[in-house]
């Protein structure tokens, strides 16, 4: 069953906000319909601007569509008095782990959330542990946020987020801010969740690498969805998305190029992994 | 630097007042500060300071940390007292000039110069076992009645907490913006006090700027977790009364037992 629907959704800020944001009266998200099924891995890629971050504040009705529908589980997302249904079940974390943190210390910040919902002290106290454990934060329990490193804070965020026990999480470019070993901490996370915990995750980033990792993948460009599918399916399609100047991974460009010089290459890889086996089977 | 900036004064150790409930050494500290005004003779101060010296020791937190707080009000310490030891009434003792020394002045003196130690001491002892977390949860959990009121108790707890979370962020920051200004020739060490005063200002806009634009982004992050305010919330910690709280608790009641009876059965110091 898909979890996330939408319907020819578009959007546009009110005057005040597009102000703000120096848009003007541009759709912000123009006739985006896709779908998104229950345990998924799904990546959004786009550049800067292109609404991918307005889309994934539409997933938990912080915005709500200014035509169109959207689904969360059967509930339409315009439905005021629902709002909190939905926010129970998809989770957003968002760009900077500072600016997301609420308490001054990890486990009452985890805490926040099924605080806000009135679950029962002793169940919060489970359900805090359960969270820190599963991004392996559970050491830190007692640290002040301020001590950690950036990719600590951001696994401290998706454990406050998921200790709501969501059915989904959206992480909006949870990396940008973060160094190499941070963005790898957060994606492995990330991962883990969507396979051992079976929750659907929805990752927007500008990284190509790590939306490699998805069962499938949205290209957003000027606020629509220029393609989708798997990250094989999106990421073959090269002159498309150079077009847009938008990136592929590395070793696809790498085994691309060598294509468009005459190398016998008939696939093109995604990882290092697999670009490696390919040339060293080329070069034999 | 900046960013070894400790909240507070909290001074994490491990004695019986640390472990203590915060709401019960709120309770005792108010109870307490009653107590030392009420103290109209010598034997009621010898009890309060002598408890409060008490207590101090109980707290396994170094002399020299209440040495410190008391430096910063040693001048208004000495001020009152030779205020209150000049301009006594009664018949003087010494004179000389406008001075002069009454027995009434000097007992003024004496009780004005206790009662506001022991008034900073028992307060430090607060602020050094409590973190300022534990203090903001019990005071609003002491304050909830007021919501009869119509005062937004949770909400200004609430403030609290976020503002000592963002304490240390900000103080990075500002780091930040003064180093990232000072790249750029600015000169903040040198000239006349309104002119440092002044360079201060390319600091201070930028960092308003971003505290606005990390409250926007905290309130969308609550909002995402589904914070609606203070109605139907519950806490993970609970406060629970211990046994070191009553016992705590009962010897706060003895002291105000000792100097009601010193108030009543002996005689009051004439001031």
């Amino acid at each position: 069953m898909d979890f996330i629907t939408a319907q020819n959704l578009s959007f546009r800020y009110d005057t005040e906000y597009s102000q703000l944001k120096n848009d003007g009266q541009r759709m912000v998200l123009d006739d985006v319909s896709l779908n998104i099924k229950k345990g998924e891995f799904v990546a959004i890629v786009g550049h800067n601007g292109s609404g991918k971050s307005t889309l994934a504040k539409q997933f938990n009705a912080m915005l709500i569509p200014t035509s169109g529908k959207l689904f969360v589980d059967g509930i339409d997302t315009s439905d005021e008095s629902r709002c909190y249904d939905i926010r129970r079940k998809v989770g957003l974390v968002l760009q900077n782990p500072d600016n997301q943190l609420v308490a001054s210390i990890v486990e009452e910040d985890v805490a926040f959330g099924p605080e806000n919902l009135g679950i029962e002290p002793s169940l919060i106290r489970e359900r805090v542990d359960e969270a820190l454990k599963a991004v392996d934060m559970y050491d830190f329990r007692t640290f002040a946020p301020h001590k950690l490193s950036g990719g600590q804070k951001q696994r401290v965020a998706i454990a406050g987020v998921i200790a709501m026990q969501p059915d989904c999480i959206v992480l909006d470019e949870p990396t940008a801010m973060l160094d190499p070993s941070g963005r790898n901490e957060v994606i492995k996370t990330i991962k883990r969740l969507n396979k051992e915990s079976g929750i659907t995750v929805v990752l927007i980033t500008h990284f190509m690498e790590e939306a490699v990792n998805a069962d499938k993948v949205f290209v957003m460009d000027g606020g629509k969805i220029l393609c989708s599918g798997t990250p094989y399916e999106v990421f073959s399609q090269v002159e498309l998305l150079k077009k847009r100047r938008l990136d592929v991974p590395v070793a696809t460009q790498l085994c691309y190029k060598l294509r468009a010089c005459g190398v016998d290459i008939k696939s093109l890889p995604l990882t290092n992994e697999e670009c490696i086996a390919l040339l060293s089977e080329v070069l034999k | 630097m900046m960013r070894d900036v400790t909240l507070g004064q909290y001074f994490p150790a491990k004695s019986v007042l640390h472990s203590m409930d915060p709401r019960a050494k709120i309770l005792s500290l108010i109870a307490y500060i009653v107590l030392i005004f009420c103290t109209f003779n010598y034997f009621a101060l010898l009890l309060t300071a002598l408890s409060v010296i008490c207590i101090v020791l109980l707290s396994a937190v170094p002399f020299r940390m209440y040495l410190k707080s008391l430096k910063v009000i040693i001048i208004v310490i000495v001020i009152t007292s030779l205020l209150n030891l000049f301009y006594g009434s009664g018949e003087p003792i010494v004179q000389f000039w406008i001075f002069k020394i009454t027995w009434q002045g000097i007992n003024n003196a004496v009780f004005v110069c206790v009662r506001i130690i022991s008034l900073i001491m028992v307060s430090s002892v607060l602020t050094f076992t409590t973190s300022p977390t534990d203090l903001t949860d019990a005071l609003e959990r002491l304050l909830k009645p007021l919501t009869v009121f119509h005062i937004k108790v949770h909400e200004i707890a609430m403030m609290m907490t976020i503002a000592l979370r963002f304490v240390p962020t900000l103080l990075e920051e500002t780091d930040k913006i003064m180093s990232a200004q000072k790249a750029r020739g600015a000169d903040m060490e040198s000239g006349s006090l309104s002119k440092r005063v002044k360079a201060l200002i390319p600091v201070l806009v930028p960092l308003f700027v971003s505290a606005f634009r990390r409250a926007y982004d905290l309130a969308v992050a609550m909002e995402c977790r589904c914070y609606q305010g203070g109605n139907g919330r519950t806490r993970m910690k609970q406060l629970h009364i211990q046994k070191s709280d009553i016992f705590c608790m009962s010897f706060v009641l003895l002291i105000i037992i000792g100097v009601v009876l010193c108030n009543v059965f002996l005689p009051t110091v004439p001031r």
